[in-house]
């Protein structure tokens, strides 16, 4: 029995890297037709990198990346500290709204913003991803600071206020602190959705402001492109990175 | 209650912001999918008046009722692969020891970090006429011809599948860890046996994790238009493809809002039976 | 509070805003019809950086066009024949300065004053080609395929490739059964579309970004192509041939037109202008297979280019070619209603 589920799990573990194994060792791969192995090369990182429009998308997907993800962090956070600490009318309606955000699905999400901002003749760019990304990531951050909120000690600001603390004092020093690893976790994960979003960025984008999945997207569907291998083994190198710092700091927070 | 006063402002602006951003982002934009939905399609507008249901009847109309139908047909057979792979994974994931136990669910959400294009993509290579699993099989002497397997249905339930299996396994994992190993061991000492004790406990007590599972599965996979594109040879299998072609494409806003809001409901009402089988759940043991 | 969070979000997109360079041109063309050569020569000689935005079918260039009629997106777009008037009718379009588009006399007689624009007040031709069939030789047997209806063969079940595009498909189909391509008719239509039904268990894919990759990944071994698409996939696969059906090809005309709000219709004319030199349009046509109208590029052409029936055909092979035409919102409704259905595989 043991033996048993031990094979099929790592079965499904099997299953689940091939794609990515695949993807890594044809980045690597000379051959221009992309199925058979032609020897050891760099060359598709090399045309990546001289390709300008992707350079130039890559920034930019990063970029919105950034902000979406920090404008989402300070909203979420701001959110989960009044979900928290407040008592207010309409707090399950709050909630309920947050949770309609994550659980629609993300074509009516797309839909319902690009009608919004061709009502109000908002021009379809930047500005238009980043409300967007922000609102789709704000419901992951505000879940990640409220679970770490709930099993917080309500009785340390308390404590910090009887020796003294301000409020201002007790917020950045027993508060703060408390809930940054959820703050970085719920940043991390607001990075990844919005490097990774395409359903959304489909339909809120415009030319001024072109980013990396719709490019990616664009170069998919016109057929095999080894560059496409080499840009995903880069993408993946990063989101390792991102992650493995994420459970660092999870990991140091808990000690 | 001085601390109260004192936090005043800063509450209220709080209070603002949120409430700003969800009304405005979320509530907004959502009754605007609706009233679209209401009105009548223009070709030059996109929208107008009269208001009137054309768009929720011609989503009935049989043609495009099959449409639907066949998307949710491809939903479900992803979810319910999903939950037969996902289902014994978790349970088996469940039974590893702690410390091994957070490598391997770190190492089930590494591919969900990496870029889900680029993962899709790298299946088109696998799946590919020449590609690597062809070759691999003939090489093998299992087939002669290099078999179609792109550009089908199955590959683009393969592809659902590859992405949102660990959306499945997550919330089942939790449910497993959940699962009170003495609440099996006094099953047994009453005397049920290993397929009583699957059917009388196991299943009721995982089962909000299986409803979470599934409307974590099934409704992306309705929507994820990208995958029939690259690995369905852009046929419309999913009804996220037909809202997309309604907006982007032919110009049915009407239309194409309906649909969304029939797969909104849709998620409504897989919300509902979740919360019920949770509550059950609950009464059953207070 | 929530205005302010809004200037606030706006003051940052500001900063984060890398297009705030005046010099660029919003281009927004079929994918891989323009060679990047062309584009780094234009940028280098006039400094106008250009963003080019891709599209694959001409009902997502007028969805998209439209959608963004108000935010002044693009600068130049590339409809196909009957999109020119359409657009044209419906106001969307700038007119075209003639006085500041130099070369404009060099432009074939007879793809100028069409139908679709007779001053060309609007569009200036960008290149022609057809829409017919390709066929990858090595891979089959038996009889040649020289028509539309040979699609329909047994032996290619699970080898065709039709374009992902409404009207090509029907206009196909619709060839087949000896109707005009153009059908307003929604009998006519209906009949199109059963016969499709058929097609189908033979259809491996639709691809309109670049309908010769299927063939040369080995998927299709026949089906629909643009003439340009066969020459640029001869170079890689030496058995891709093209072939023009007896029904007759689809021909069209695809054009530089200027969508109304524009931001930079002098950068739009500066890069028409530079397209239609002999040197550059000659290049375009060689790399890319499309038949160039600018004349006196013709005569720059390599031998083995103008030679080329699938790049420039014989008047014979043009002999049952239709130009599509608007067919209307209504018709329009009409194909759509069938395509999802039929693109449904149901």
């Amino acid at each position: 029995m043991r033996w048993l589920s031990r094979s099929y799990l790592t079965l499904v573990y099997l299953l689940l890297y091939v794609p990515i194994v695949v993807l890594v060792v044809f980045s690597f791969n000379d051959s221009r037709t992309g199925y058979s192995w032609g020897g050891l090369s760099l060359r598709w990182y090399d045309s990546l990198f001289n390709n300008h429009a992707m350079v130039q998308a890559m920034w930019n997907s990063l970029w919105l990346a950034l902000t979406a993800a920090t404008v989402s962090t300070i909203i979420g956070a701001l959110t989960a500290l009044a979900l928290h600490r407040y008592r207010f009318r309409g707090k399950r309606v709050l909630n309920g709204m947050l949770f309609v955000v994550m659980m629609s699905p993300e074509i009516v999400l797309a839909i319902s913003l690009l009608g919004l901002f061709l009502l109000l003749g908002l021009k379809l760019g930047y500005v238009s991803l980043l409300l967007a990304h922000v609102t789709f990531c704000l419901p992951f951050v505000v879940i990640t600071v409220m679970a770490r909120l709930s099993g917080f000690d309500e009785r340390l600001p308390e404590a910090a206020r009887d020796l003294g603390a301000s409020d201002f004092t007790m917020t950045r020093t027993v508060l703060i602190p408390v809930i940054m690893p959820a703050l970085m976790a719920g940043w991390l994960l607001g990075f990844t959705l919005s490097m990774d979003d395409v359903v959304v960025s489909t339909f809120v984008s415009g030319p001024s402001y072109e980013i990396l999945p719709l490019r990616i997207y664009s170069m998919v569907r016109v057929g095999l492109k080894p560059e496409v291998n080499a840009l995903g083994t880069l993408l993946l190198v990063f989101s390792l990175v991102m992650l493995m710092l994420s459970q660092w700091i999870l990991s140091r927070s808990k000690q | 209650m001085m601390r109260s006063i004192k936090q005043q402002p800063f509450r209220a602006a709080v209070l603002v912001l949120v409430w700003g951003w969800l009304l405005f982002l979320v509530l907004a934009p959502n009754m605007l999918v609706v009233g679209a939905s209401v009105m009548t399609r223009n070709p030059s507008t996109f929208i107008s008046l009269p208001l009137n249901l054309d768009a929720y009847r011609q989503l009935f109309n049989p043609l495009y009722l099959d449409v639907f139908l066949h998307s949710l047909y491809m939903a479900a057979l992803t979810t319910l692969i999903c939950l037969l792979i996902g289902y014994p994974f978790a349970w088996a994931l469940s039974r590893v020891e702690k410390r091994r136990q957070m490598l391997l669910i770190f190492l089930l959400i590494v591919p969900f970090w990496t870029n889900s294009l680029v993962r899709t993509y790298a299946l088109k290579l696998i799946l590919a006429t020449n590609g690597l699993l062809n070759s691999a099989l003939m090489s093998l002497g299992v087939i002669d011809e290099p078999a179609q397997l792109l550009y089908t249905e199955g590959a683009v339930i393969v592809g659902l599948v590859y992405l949102l299996l660990p959306f499945m396994i997550l919330p089942l994992y939790s449910v497993f860890e959940d699962l009170r190993q003495d609440v099996l061991l006094a099953s047994h000492d009453l005397g049920a046996g290993r397929l009583a004790t699957f059917k009388n406990v196991v299943v009721p007590l995982t089962l909000p994790g299986v409803l979470a599972g599934v409307m974590l599965v099934l409704l992306p996979a309705m929507g994820l238009f990208f995958v029939p594109d690259i690995l369905g040879g852009s046929r419309n299998l999913l009804v996220g493809n037909v809202i997309k072609n309604q907006f982007l494409d032919a110009r049915n806003w009407p239309f194409g809002a309906a649909a969304s809001i029939v797969l909104t409901l849709t998620m409504a009402l897989l919300m509902f039976a979740h919360r019920l089988s949770k509550r059950r759940l609950g009464e059953e043991g207070a | 509070m929530k205005k302010l969070a809004l200037a606030g979000i706006l003051a940052l997109g500001l900063t984060g805003c890398s297009s705030d360079d005046p010099q660029v041109l919003n281009l927004y063309n079929w994918s891989e019809y323009m060679p990047q050569e062309v584009l780094t020569r234009f940028e280098d000689e006039t400094g106008i950086k250009v963003v080019y935005t891709t599209y694959d079918s001409n009902e997502a260039m007028y969805a998209r066009l439209k959608l963004l009629d108000e935010s002044a997106a693009y600068d130049l777009a590339v409809p196909s024949t009957y999109y020119v008037s359409k657009m044209r009718n419906e106001g969307l379009l700038l007119p075209i300065d003639q006085s500041k588009i130099s070369g404009f006399d060099q432009l074939d007689p007879e793809l100028t004053g069409l139908d679709i624009d007779p001053s060309n007040q609007f569009s200036v031709p960008y290149l022609w080609g057809t829409t017919g069939i390709g066929v990858d030789t090595a891979d089959i047997a038996g009889e040649p395929v020289t028509a539309w209806e040979d699609l329909w063969d047994e032996r290619f079940k699970g080898k065709v490739n039709l374009t992902n595009d409404m009207r090509e498909v029907f206009h196909m189909s619709l060839r087949v059964l000896g109707y005009p391509g153009n059908s307003t008719d929604p009998q006519q239509i209906e009949e199109a579309y059963e016969k499709l039904t058929e097609l189908m268990p033979s259809v491996r894919t639709f691809n309109s970004d670049a309908p010769r990759m299927p063939f040369l990944e080995g998927e299709a071994d026949v089906g629909m192509i643009w003439n340009g698409e066969a020459v640029m996939g001869k170079e890689s696969m030496e058995a891709l041939e093209y072939v023009y059906p007896e029904e007759g090809v689809i021909a069209w005309l695809d054009s530089f037109v200027i969508p109304k709000n524009a931001k930079n219709p002098e950068a739009a004319h500066q890069f028409i202008s530079f397209v239609l030199q002999p040197e550059i349009a000659a290049l375009i046509s060689e790399d890319i297979g499309y038949a160039t109208p600018v004349l006196s590029a013709r005569e720059l052409l390599d031998d083995e280019v103008a030679g080329d029936r699938a790049s420039y055909p014989t008047p014979e092979d043009m002999v049952n070619a239709e130009f599509q035409t608007d067919i209307g919102d209504e018709a329009l409704q009409v194909y759509a209603k069938y395509w999802e259905k039929l693109k449904s595989g149901l």
